[in-house]
């Protein structure tokens, strides 16, 4: 793309400077450029397990999302005469002890486990990143004492302080998307401010400072576009780790309640009857688990696409 | 810090386009962790006393390491110096506020040396030009924005249809030509050009240096030209300083410089220049230093280049603080006896 001669590109030197008045350049003469976040994207496209990854996850998403429409059943409806039964043609992921389809529970209780990972990650890529990008670049004691704090914050042990917040705002799905992602947000910072402490010493930050333009306008136009390759790269990761947590603390009773359902606490009803009724273990883990796989090959496949140095080829 | 010497070259800060009056510019590396010595100081630049006439292009040569870059982030105020003055028309850039430096900045711009890290790789040249026109023009936008933006590029020799494309899709010496147009975007008087054709090919160097010549003397801008290579400021500049560790060995025209220099420095930079023509290069003599620069954590007393000296010298040298003098009409050079009369002897290369 670069290789235009020179020559084909430039003018005489020898020549004044060309008076041209009336400037006006039709719209479709212009060259359109392709950016780097265009390039990253065909690269992705041929890497054919990301690409996989990234269409199975949007199939989950659809089946999540659409899926309990579509079903003739709800989700918290009883059939205690019912009580579990293996898949069948009525309930295609077989019921529940206390008779509920697993299907439409599966479906919902996705949507649950998904939409926490999406809002939690999406709080902590915004705490994170702008924290973490004013610290780097305001660097000296601002820096020392911004980046004291988040190692204060990770020292707090988390179920502690998940417990704390809990206690003291009582119990809500929202409160816990808010906890995970305080504590998420600690790494996303750590990186950011890494690579904008790289990013200052280039000359084109210190062209931005030569230029006079205020700080806020050097971070969110020059610093943070160039560091959020890996910002998206970690955030593809954290989506599973959020999940994770999510059944973790849904485990221990603090997450979500029932009657409602995440994967994970389907998947911690599941494991009590394991023996038993295998197929309550089996769907929402088999789900659960197609989820982590496919965002975790999309974390490294969008690595690569971003970051064509790291990539083995 | 040394003594303060009261600098022979006159400055008038009222009346002088650009002026430097005994700039400082030293780093404190910190103390020890359990001792709290203090591990030193670089003395980077370290009393530098210059003035730039409006329209001229000041060449400022030196080897690595003796603190031209310092000194163009020193003029830059992007370091601000550790004691000195810097005067750009009359007003004291070196006593204003961080605010209102940025205010002041549109009226001096730097070229850097790096094309391929000096350009926001996530932005077009639309973008980048844009933003920088909008730091003169605030309220400009839209269709008049886009054809300065046309205009720039087409001063700078680039096709302006090319502007919604990105600094990874052109050569080296196309983007240090977009680079040229952003520091011309906010209009500013002086230019300082750091290095900015090392990092091109040779083919590509004379381009820009043409370009750069031309800009300088059709806009009336002036220009610090900074380079490591003599022969390059010797083509651009009106007057070129030399610069060792951290101070000017010798100031003069261009002419001067080149072809009578004084400096035992400047002879040997002179003598390192090879020649194109294969039986001239046969006959050049060089002037071959010592070692290596000594570190500007540690300068050596008195006239900072006896540790390379290659013509003798005595005690005096390493003990008495030579000054930049006018020992020829125009023509500065430090009053370090040895050095210079060395040079005086020895017929002009």
């Amino acid at each position: 793309m670069t290789d235009h001669s020179e020559t084909a590109v430039l003018g005489n030197e020898a020549a004044p400077l060309p008076k041209h008045s009336a400037s006006e350049i039709a719209e479709e003469e212009l060259v359109e450029g392709s950016s780097l976040w265009k390039d990253a994207w065909s690269r992705l496209k041929k890497n054919k397990l990301a690409v996989a990854s990234l269409v199975i996850f949007l199939l989950i998403c659809v089946f999540c999302v659409v899926g309990p429409f579509l079903v003739p059943y709800n989700s918290q409806e009883q059939d205690l005469f019912l009580g579990a039964t293996g898949p069948s043609a009525e309930h295609w992921f077989g019921t529940d002890t206390l008779g509920r389809d697993l299907l439409v529970r599966t479906m919902e209780g996705g949507r649950i486990s998904l939409m926490v990972g999406l809002v939690a990650t999406v709080v902590s890529l915004l705490i994170g990143v702008i924290y973490g990008a004013t610290a780097g670049y305001l660097g000296g004691k601002v820096d020392a004492t911004m980046m004291r704090f988040v190692d204060l914050l990770y020292a707090l042990p988390f179920t502690i302080f998940v417990i704390l917040l809990m206690v003291a705002f009582g119990r809500s799905m929202w409160l816990m998307f808010v906890a995970i992602g305080c504590v998420e947000w600690l790494s996303m910072a750590r990186i950011v401010r890494s690579g904008v402490l790289g990013l200052k010493k280039q000359e084109f930050v210190e062209a931005a400072v030569s230029l006079g333009y205020s700080h806020k306008r050097i971070i969110l136009r020059h610093l943070i576009p160039n560091v959020l390759g890996p910002v998206i790269v970690i955030a593809t990761l954290t989506v599973p780790a959020v999940m994770l947590l999510e059944a973790f603390l849904s485990f221990l009773g603090l997450g979500v309640q029932p009657p409602n359902a995440s994967w994970g606490v389907l998947i911690n009803e599941g494991q009590q009857n394991m023996e038993i009724f295998p197929w309550l273990l089996m769907f929402p883990a088999f789900f659960f688990a197609l989820t982590l796989f496919c965002l975790n090959f999309l974390g490294d496949g969008l690595r690569d696409a971003l970051d064509p140095k790291s990539a083995k080829d | 810090m040394s003594e303060h010497v009261e600098p022979a070259v006159p400055v008038d800060p009222k009346n002088d386009f650009l002026v430097l009056d005994d700039v400082h510019t030293h780093f404190d590396m910190g103390k020890t962790l359990l001792t709290r010595e203090s591990k030193g100081v670089v003395k980077a630049v370290d009393g530098v006393t210059l003035t730039v006439k409006e329209g001229e292009i000041l060449g400022l040569v030196g080897e690595s390491g003796c603190g031209k870059s310092t000194l163009s982030r020193t003029v830059m105020q992007l370091i601000r110096p550790t004691s000195g003055r810097i005067f750009l028309e009359g007003k004291e850039l070196s006593a204003l506020s961080d605010t209102e430096i940025r205010k002041e900045r549109i009226n001096f711009q730097m070229i850097f040396q790096d094309p391929y890290a000096s350009l926001n790789p996530r932005m077009t040249v639309l973008d980048t030009l844009s933003e920088a026109i909008r730091t003169r023009h605030p309220n400009v936008k839209g269709d008049a924005l886009r054809s300065r933006v046309a205009e720039l590029l087409r001063t700078v020799g680039l096709n302006p249809n090319q502007m919604k494309r990105y600094p990874h899709e052109f050569s080296g010496g196309q983007r240090q030509r977009v680079a040229i147009a952003r520091a011309l975007a906010p209009e500013p008087k002086l230019i300082i050009a750091d290095e900015p054709v090392s990092a091109l090919d040779v083919s590509i160097q004379s381009q820009i240096l043409n370009l750069l010549k031309r800009l300088t003397r059709e806009m009336g801008l002036t220009m610090i030209f900074i380079s490591h290579d003599l022969s390059v400021v010797r083509y651009i500049a009106d007057r070129i300083a030399v610069m060792y560790l951290g101070r000017i060995l010798e100031l003069g025209e261009a002419s001067d410089v080149v072809d009578h220099p004084l400096h035992i420095y400047t002879r040997a930079l002179m003598s390192a220049i090879p020649r194109p023509d294969p039986t001239s290069e046969k006959t050049r003599s060089r002037i071959v230093l010592q070692g290596d620069p000594p570190s500007p954590m540690n300068p050596p007393e008195g006239c900072n280049f006896w540790p390379r000296s290659p013509i003798e010298h005595d005690e005096r040298m390493k003990h008495e603080e030579p000054v930049l003098t006018e020992i020829r009409p125009n023509h500065f050079a430090t009053n370090c006896p040895f050095c210079v009369q060395a040079a005086a002897e020895t017929v002009p290369a």
